[in-house]
């Protein structure tokens, strides 16, 4: 993952620099695609790639705000999971995103969030400056003879450095019919061109009732970032890359699913 | 006993007789495992429980016709914020009819038609709900729906009925012939589960405008338990005429 201080881009071992020399964190920091990693973690899945296929499918539809090279702005993701054997898709237990080089974060004011501060105080216990996106997902599950739904609000942070490497975590918290928060945490890896980084998430199942099944994601809208003028500077926001390759900005993502299949996609975002 | 409390063990004696039912099976060996989750004394809880049979012959048991359930003394049932369903609504129109707010728990099993040459086992769900009060007595709705390779929707009346000591909250149910193919016997019962109540259940309701968000406590775990464990009880009457009783016991919290 990359990760750069200021305006200028420089690789994580930059940040890994200062910080053995005892400067201060990065005031002005670039994340280059995690937030897309955790958007994709969340609900990417889909053609069969290795291990044993899944039945379950999904779509992800990609949008930057402004569509303009460079730009800063705001990424949405919207994923979709479906099946062709039953009402409700597999739940999804670890995730790897890979993003396209040049994807980054903004962040002008570096600061993080605890998994564990999250899951005990909810999103209003973290620092409005490791906020990094907003979201919504909903969530299925059979019980009984019904499909109960539930809408997941979704709250994307930057947590913190694990041997030096950023992460991050996304808070979901449902309602009704369970008043429930689960968070998933992420880290970073570097990946091989065209991708610039990928993100390891583990997904927690998503217990609903004891003997009945875990839920399943089965759609999600995740945006980092805002396409909204900041003022004053201290919002985050995603910087569009500046070069856009033939065929659109590439994202993949490789899943492994409750019943230990896996499956994998493929998607791009289109060149501005 | 309060009512809040009558409600809760008239869920888990549905429950459970629901289980029990699965018990049916007499001359075999059954297995009934129940559990609070969490397992906290005079917290809010959800009740589950599983009940297998096994044989050694191979041949079904006997369908069953009704069951009797007791619930352990002290257990709770919060019914604040809940709704209700009425038979004729869930029976004619599905669980989707019944507002959300009645829904007490859910479970299912595996039932077995025995054919000439052959067994059948098909699953089965099953969906509890709040109904109105009879005479000032708890009502439980139970929907049992299976799908293939035989469709089956019947609804049965869970009342409440008096319960002798150690326990709190009795409840029985009559369990309609359940006819499947021609030639086949009468549908009967492998093996049953049923969770009921959960700790963060919460519904939306709108009061002057304003939407806001109600938490039901639901099943409440009795504050003290028994040395020995939580004492439940059930008794199957079989449609051969047969009678088993079991005495299930839930086992005190840790800690």
């Amino acid at each position: 993952m990359r990760l750069t201080a200021l305006r200028k881009p420089t690789r994580l071992t930059s940040l890994r620099t200062r910080l053995a020399s005892g400067d201060p964190p990065l005031l002005r920091t670039r994340l280059c695609a995690f937030p897309l990693a955790f958007l994709l973690a969340l609900g990417l899945c889909c053609a069969p790639a290795w291990g044993i296929a899944s039945s379950t499918t999904a779509t992800i539809t990609p949008t930057l705000l402004p569509d303009r090279l460079g730009a800063e702005g705001a990424l949405q993701l919207v994923i979709r999971y479906s099946t062709d054997e039953s009402a409700v898709p597999l739940p999804v237990r670890s995730t790897v995103l890979r993003f396209p080089i040049g994807l980054g974060v903004e962040i002008p004011h570096l600061r993080s969030c605890s998994p564990t501060r999250l899951r005990n105080h909810g999103p209003s216990a973290c620092p409005t400056q490791s906020l990094l996106g907003h979201g919504h997902a909903t969530a299925e599950a059979h019980v009984g003879s019904e499909i109960v739904s539930e809408g997941i609000d979704l709250t994307l942070f930057v947590g913190p450095f694990h041997n030096l490497q950023p992460t991050f975590e996304i808070l979901g918290q449902g309602y009704s019919p369970f008043d429930e928060r689960v968070v998933l945490s992420g880290t970073v890896r570097p990946d091989n061109p065209p991708y610039g980084e990928d993100l390891v998430l583990s997904i927690p199942p998503i217990a609903t009732l004891p003997l009945e099944p875990d839920a399943s994601i089965v759609s999600m809208s995740l945006t980092v970032g805002t396409a909204k003028p900041r003022h004053p500077i201290t919002v985050n926001t995603i910087i569009v890359p500046p070069n856009c390759p033939l065929g659109g900005f590439p994202f993949a993502a490789e899943f492994t699913y409750a019943d230990g299949s896996t499956g994998s996609a493929l998607a791009s975002a289109l060149c501005p | 006993m309060t009512g809040r409390a009558r409600l809760l063990c008239a869920g888990l004696l549905v429950c459970v007789c629901l289980l029990l039912a699965a018990a049916a099976w007499a001359t075999e060996t059954l297995t009934v495992n129940e559990a609070f989750t969490p397992d906290k004394l005079g917290a809010p809880t959800n009740l589950s429980v599983a009940a297998q049979f096994s044989s050694s012959t191979g041949a079904p048991p006997s369908p069953i016709a009704k069951l009797t359930l007791y619930a352990p003394a002290g257990l709770g049932v919060d019914a604040r914020g809940t709704g209700t369903c009425d038979e004729t609504t869930l029976r004619l129109r599905g669980p989707q009819a019944c507002p959300a707010t009645s829904r007490v728990g859910f479970g299912g099993g595996v039932g077995l038609i025995e054919l000439p040459k052959e067994v059948i086992r098909e699953p089965f769900t099953i969906d509890f709900f709040f109904a109105p009060r009879e005479h000032g007595h708890l009502t439980l709705l139970a929907y049992a729906s299976a799908i293939a390779p035989v469709a089956v929707e019947i609804t049965v009346i869970a009342k409440e009925v008096p319960a002798p000591a150690p326990y709190g909250l009795g409840f029985s149910v009559e369990i309609p012939p359940i006819s499947t193919l021609p030639g086949a016997t009468l549908a009967s019962v492998e093996s049953a589960f049923a969770s009921f109540g959960s700790p963060n259940v919460a519904y939306y309701e709108t009061v002057h405008g304003k939407r806001r968000l109600v938490h039901l406590k639901g099943v409440v775990v009795p504050k003290t338990c028994p040395r020995g464990g939580f004492p439940t009880e059930g008794t199957i009457d079989f449609a051969d005429g047969s009678t088993l009783t079991v005495n299930p016991t839930i086992p005190c919290p840790h800690g």
